[in-house]
C-alpha cells in the first residue's frame, strides 16, 4: 500500500498572504478588501512573513530552499474562490525534495509550497453563504511522496509534523487538512480535503476496505478524486473533477520571481529526537518524554532548566502533577521547583499543596548543598552567559541582588550562600576578568 | 508648441466656463460616444479623463463590458490617486473602450466611440473614447491603457499624441486586467509636453503593484532611425507614400537605416498567445454574484449560475477566453504559451540591440482610418494583423509614442516611435522637436479660451 | 475542431454560445489556431520571459492595515447576516 499526503497548514501571520487584511476576522466578511475579494483592478502583494514561515517549514523538512520562488494561477470555478483562480506554486515552490523521519524511516517530501486559502462556505438550507474573512489566508501545502505504508506510519507522520509545526510557532489548533492519496494496486485514488487526523484514519480504513473488495472481485479501481463524508464515514466520488489539463497553470503575471536567499526563519525542534537525548542515561523512556514535550514547549523548557539538579523522573512527575491539579496553563518556575523538591523528598503533592504553592506560600524548601568548587563553577557559568547583567552591575551595583536571586532560584540554593561566593567572582568579571 | 496644461492654468476663466464646456461636451458626446460618463461636478482644474478599465472611486468602471455594468470601485487606481490629489486637475469622466481592451478599432463594445474627425470612421481601440476625448477638447488629457497597441492605434486615428511608457513604470493597481504582463497605463494628449507632465505625476514605484518596478527614466537621444523593411511592405500604398515623405523630412536630422527583422515581423502570433492565455485567467473571475452584473437565481447550481452570468460577455471576449484556455491546456501549453514567452525574450534581445543605437519608426497602423461598417467585416485574424506595428514594442514592454505627422483626405495619420526600456523621455523629446515644425489640426476645440 | 473538444472548452470556461455564435467562433477558432501554429516554424531557445523587464520582487511587511471601506464591497451582493450569498453547491 502506498499513501501520499498533501497537507495544508495555515501560516502564523498577522496579515493575509497578498493583502494587509487581518487573518483574524470576527464578524463574517469584516476582514476583507478588494484584493482578497478579487475585485477587478486589485493586485496581490506578497507577505514577507508568510514566506519566512514557509521557509522555516521547508527547512525543517530538510528541503533545500529555492533561491527564487514564483507563483502560478490554478484556474477552476467554485463559489469560494473569488478570482476563479488560486494563486499557488509549482516549480517555483519554496522548497522541494526533503524528508521527515518517523523512527528509522524517512517519508520523502516532494514539495513545500505557499498558496492562498479560499473563502469559507456555510450551507444554510439550500443557500450558500460565503465568508471572505478566510479568503487569502496564507497556507503552506506539504506534498509527500507515496512513502507512507500503514495507518500507524500515517499517524506517526502527522504527529511528528504537528510537533515540528508547533515548535515553529504554527498554530496547530486549527485542524490539519489533507488530501489523502491511496493506492493499493496500480491506480491512485485521491480523497480531497479531509480534516483532522481522526478523519484521515477513517478515510484510509474505508479506502483500504473498498479497494481490497474491488481487487478481490477483479473489478477495476477508477483513478478518481473522492470526498470524505464525516456523517457516513465513507468516501464518495466527487462529481466535478479537474485535472492539470483543465487547471491550465500559467505564471502569475501580477507577481514575479522573488529572491528569498536573504530571508531569515526559525530553526526547527524535532521533539522525538530531543526526547531520545533527554532520556539517555535515565530511567525514563524516550516515549514518555516525547509524549510530554511533543506539543508543549513549556514542559521542554522546564525539563531543560531542571535536569542538572533533579532526576528526569521527578521533573516529569512534577509536571504531570501540576497538569492534573494546577490552575494555570503552564506551571510557574517557582511552583514547579517546590513540587519537584517535595517529590524528591518523597512527600505527597496533593491538589491542596499545589493550590498553596500557587497562592504564593512556599513549602519549607531545603536548599541544595553544593561544594565550594561546584558553586564557583555555577556562578562563573552564569556570569559568562549573562554579560549584560555584568555590565549593568558595573554601572549599578544594586544589580547584584537580581543576580543572586536568579542564581539561587534557578538552582535551589540559599541566597546567602550564593552571595558569599558571588561577590569576589563578579568583581573579577566586572573588571574584565 | 507648449503645454496646454500650463497655458490653461495661466488664463483666467469665466465663471460659467465649466457649465458651458460640459453642455458642449454632452452634445458632442451624443455624436462621438467618447465618454461613458461625464462628471459635470468637475471644476477648477485642467480636465482629466480615465479609460473605463481604470478604477475611480465612486464612478462606474465597466471596462467596456456588460459583465461589469454597475461596478463602482471602492478605491482609486494608483495613477488616478496620484493625479486627482493635485488641485490643478479635475476629473471629467470615464471614456469608452473595446470590451476589456479586446480590439483595434473600438467597435467591440455596445456603443462604440466614433472618430473625432468624422463619425462614420472608427475611433481606433481599444482606448477609443480616450483618444476621441483628447481630440474633441482643447484642454484635456486622457489616462489610457495599452496591451498591444491600444493607446497608439486610437491616438493615430484621432490625431493626438499617444504615449505608452516602459512596462512597469506606472502602477497597474486599479487597472482591470487584460493581460497583466503586457498592460501599461499611459497618456493621450494634444502635446508631448502634456503627456510628459502627466507621466511624471502618475509614474513611480507603488506598494500595491509588484510589477511596478522601473523608477529611473532617461533622456538619451539617438541619431539613427531604423525602419523595418518587411513590416513597412505590409502597409497599404497610401500609408507607405505618406510615411516615405515623413522619412524624407526627418532625413536631414537623422540617419535613416532600413533593416530586416524576422522576429519583429512575426511578433503578432506570440503576442496574441500570451495576451489570450493571461486574459482567459483574468476573465474567469466574472461570475455574477459580488460586483458588476448580478445574477439572481441563487437556487441554481453554481456551474449553471456562472454560465448564465458569463453569457453576457461579448463575442470577442468569448472567443479569447476559449482560445486562451485552449493554448494554456497542459497538453499544448509548451507548444504555444511557453514558446511564445521564449520568443518574447528573443524579440526583446533583438530590439534592445537596435534601440541602443537608434529609434524604430513606423506608421502606427498599416491602413488609413477605416469606416466603422468596414471594420465589422474583418475576420479576427485580419483584425489582429492591423496590430503589426504596435505589437513589437508592446510585447517587449518598450516605450513608444504615436504622433500625428500628416493629414490625408481630411483624416490624420500617426507614426510610432520606439526607444529602449526606461528611455521614455527621449521619444517625448523627439515629438516635442517634431511639434516645433508641424502644427496639429483638430475639428473641434471644445473649451477653447 | 471536433464538437466534443469545443464543448469541453465551453464547459471548463463556463461559457454558453448561441447556435449562431457557435458556428462563427468555431471557424474563427480554427483560423486563429492555424495562425498561432506559425510560431512552430520559429526556432526558439532560451528562457521564457514572463515579463518584458526585470522585476525585483518586493515583499510586503507582515502588518495589518484594514481596508477602510470594507462595507462598500458587499453593497451589490445579496447578503444574509453579514454573509454573501452565492449560488448553490
Amino acid at each position: 500500500m502506498k499513501i501520499g499526503l498533501e497537507v495544508h497548514v495555515a501560516l502564523p501571520t498577522r496579515s493575509k498572504l497578498f493583502c494587509s487584511c487581518s487573518t483574524e476576522g470576527a464578524e463574517p466578511n469584516s476582514s476583507i478588501c478588494p484584493i482578497c475579494m478579487g475585485f477587478p483592478g486589485s493586485k496581490p502583494m506578497l507577505n514577507k512573513g508568510a514566506v519566512e514561515a514557509a521557509m522555516g517549514i521547508a527547512n525543517a523538512l530538510h528541503c533545500p530552499i529555492n533561491k527564487r520562488i514564483s507563483f502560478v494561477r490554478k484556474v477552476y470555478f467554485y463559489p469560494d474562490l473569488p478570482k476563479s483562480y488560486q494563486i499557488t506554486q509549482m516549480e517555483g515552490a519554496v522548497g522541494s525534495k526533503g524528508h521527515l523521519a518517523i523512527g528509522e524511516k524517512r517519508i520523502r517530501i516532494r514539495r513545500v509550497q505557499i498558496e492562498e486559502d479560499p473563502a469559507q462556505i456555510i450551507r444554510d438550507g439550500a443557500l450558500t453563504l460565503i465568508d471572505f474573512n478566510r479568503s487569502g489566508t496564507p497556507l503552506v501545502e506539504i506534498v509527500t511522496e507515496p512513502d507512507i505504508s500503514s495507518e500507524e506510519e500515517m499517524r506517526s507522520f502527522i504527529s511528528g509534523l504537528r510537533s515540528m509545526l508547533y515548535y515553529l510557532g504554527v498554530d496547530i489548533n486549527k485542524e490539519i487538512k489533507a488530501d489523502v492519496n491511496i493506492s493499493l494496486a496500480e491506480t491512485r485514488v485521491e480523497v480531497k480535503n479531509v480534516t483532522g487526523i481522526k478523519n484521515m484514519i477513517e478515510t484510509l480504513r474505508f479506502e483500504i476496505e473498498r479497494q481490497t473488495e474491488l481487487i478481490k472481485n477483479n473489478e477495476e479501481i477508477a483513478r478518481e478524486t473522492r470526498g470524505y463524508n464525516e456523517k457516513s464515514r465513507s468516501t464518495q466520488t466527487l462529481r466535478e473533477k479537474e485535472s492539470d489539463e483543465e487547471y491550465g497553470y500559467v505564471f502569475e503575471p501580477d507577481l514575479t520571481a522573488f529572491d528569498i536567499a536573504g530571508l531569515e526563519f526559525n530553526e526547527p525542534v524535532y521533539a522525538n529526537e530531543v526526547a531520545i537525548e533527554l532520556a539517555k542515561g535515565t530511567d525514563v523512556s524516550p516515549r514518555t518524554v516525547s509524549e510530554i514535550i511533543m506539543l508543549d514547549k513549556d514542559s521542554l523548557r522546564q525539563i531543560e532548566r531542571l535536569r542538572n539538579r533533579h532526576s528526569l523522573r521527578s521533573i516529569i512527575h512534577g509536571i504531570e502533577r501540576y497538569k492534573k491539579y494546577g490552575s494555570m496553563g503552564s506551571v510557574p518556575d517557582k511552583v514547579l521547583d517546590n513540587i519537584v523538591l517535595l517529590i524528591e523528598e518523597g512527600k505527597e503533592v496533593s491538589k491542596e499543596v499545589i493550590a498553596d504553592l500557587e497562592s504564593g506560600k512556599t513549602v519549607k524548601v531545603e536548599y541544595s548543598q553544593l561544594s565550594d568548587a561546584q558553586l564557583g563553577e555555577l556562578i562563573n557559568r552564569y556570569l559568562e552567559e549573562n554579560p549584560k547583567l555584568v555590565r549593568e552591575y558595573a554601572k549599578q551595583p544594586k544589580t547584584i541582588n537580581l543576580i543572586i536571586e536568579n542564581i539561587a532560584r534557578g538552582n535551589g540554593l540559599h541566597p546567602k550562600e550564593v552571595a558569599r561566593k558571588l561577590v569576589p567572582i563578579i568583581g573579577r568579571f566586572a573588571e574584565g576578568k | 508648441m507648449t503645454s496646454y496644461i500650463e497655458e490653461f492654468n495661466g488664463i483666467e476663466k469665466q465663471k460659467d466656463y465649466y457649465d458651458n464646456l460640459f453642455a458642449q461636451l454632452e452634445r458632442a458626446n451624443e455624436e462621438h460616444h467618447a465618454f461613458n460618463l461625464i462628471n459635470k461636478d468637475a471644476k477648477g482644474g485642467f480636465l482629466l479623463s480615465t479609460k473605463a478599465n481604470i478604477c475611480v472611486r465612486g464612478f462606474e468602471t465597466d471596462a467596456g463590458s456588460k459583465m461589469l455594468k454597475g461596478y463602482v470601485p471602492s478605491f482609486n487606481a494608483t495613477a488616478v490617486e496620484r493625479i486627482i490629489s493635485d488641485k490643478r486637475f479635475a476629473f471629467a469622466g470615464v471614456t469608452g473602450m473595446d470590451e476589456f481592451g479586446f480590439g483595434t478599432f473600438g467597435t467591440n463594445t455596445e456603443v462604440p466611440a466614433r472618430n473625432a474627425f468624422d463619425r462614420e470612421y472608427a475611433a481606433g481601440g481599444s482606448s477609443s473614447g480616450a483618444a476621441v476625448a483628447a481630440a474633441l477638447m482643447k484642454y484635456q488629457v486622457s489616462i489610457a491603457e495599452s496591451t498591444g497597441g491600444s493607446i497608439a492605434a486610437p491616438a493615430s486615428l484621432n490625431g493626438v499624441v499617444g504615449f505608452t511608457p516602459t512596462y512597469g513604470t506606472v502602477s497597474r493597481y486599479g487597472l482591470i486586467d487584460y493581460a497583466n504582463s503586457l498592460d501599461k497605463i499611459g497618456v493621450m494628449a494634444r502635446s508631448s509636453d502634456d503627456a510628459r507632465i502627466v507621466f511624471d505625476m502618475i509614474r513611480g514605484i507603488d506598494d500595491y503593484d509588484t510589477t511596478c518596478a522601473v523608477e529611473k527614466i532617461t533622456l538619451e537621444r539617438r541619431k539613427k532611425i531604423f525602419v523595418i523593411n518587411g513590416m513597412l511592405e505590409k502597409a497599404d500604398s497610401g500609408i507607405r507614400a505618406a510615411f516615405e515623405k515623413l522619412l524624407n523630412k526627418l532625413g536631414s536630422r537623422y540617419e535613416i537605416v532600413h533593416v530586416d527583422s524576422s522576429i519583429m515581423e512575426k511578433a503578432i502570433a506570440p503576442y496574441y498567445i500570451i495576451a489570450m492565455a493571461e486574459a482567459s485567467t483574468n476573465l474567469a473571475k466574472y461570475t455574477g454574484y459580488k460586483y458588476g452584473l448580478m445574477s439572481e437565481d441563487f437556487y441554481k447550481q453554481y456551474n449553471e449560475f456562472f454560465t448564465d452570468a458569463r453569457e453576457s460577455f461579448g463575442i470577442e471576449a468569448k472567443r479569447r477566453i476559449l482560445l486562451g484556455t485552449f493554448i494554456r491546456s497542459e497538453s499544448v501549453k509548451d507548444k504555444y504559451y511557453t514558446k511564445a514567452l521564449v520568443i518574447r525574450r528573443m524579440l526583446i534581445k533583438e530590439m534592445d540591440r537596435m534601440l541602443k543605437e537608434g529609434y524604430i519608426l513606423s506608421p502606427t497602423l498599416p491602413i488609413k482610418a477605416p469606416k466603422i461598417a468596414d471594420v465589422k467585416k474583418l475576420s479576427p485574424v485580419e483584425s489582429y494583423s492591423m496590430d503589426l506595428f504596435t505589437i513589437p514594442p508592446n510585447l517587449g514592454g518598450f516605450p513608444h509614442v504615436s504622433f500625428p505627422y500628416d493629414y490625408v483626405d481630411g483624416m490624420p495619420l500617426g507614426a510610432q516611435l520606439v526607444t529602449g526600456h526606461g528611455n521614455d523621455y527621449a521619444i517625448l523629446d523627439f515629438v516635442k522637436e517634431w511639434e516645433e515644425g508641424f502644427e496639429y489640426v483638430y475639428r473641434k476645440n471644445l473649451g477653447e479660451l | 475542431m471536433q464538437d466534443k473538444e469545443f464543448d469541453r472548452l465551453l464547459k471548463i470556461t463556463r461559457l454558453r454560445v448561441s447556435a449562431e455564435e457557435r458556428v462563427q467562433i468555431k471557424s474563427d477558432f480554427e483560423q486563429v489556431i492555424a495562425y498561432f501554429d506559425e510560431i512552430s516554424s520559429l526556432e526558439a531557445d532560451g528562457e521564457p520571459a514572463y515579463h518584458p523587464v526585470e522585476i525585483p520582487g518586493r515583499l510586503r511587511e507582515d502588518k495589518v492595515k484594514p481596508f477602510a471601506d470594507s462595507e462598500s464591497l458587499k453593497k451589490r451582493a445579496k447578503t444574509s447576516n453579514g454573509y454573501i450569498v452565492g449560488p448553490k453547491l
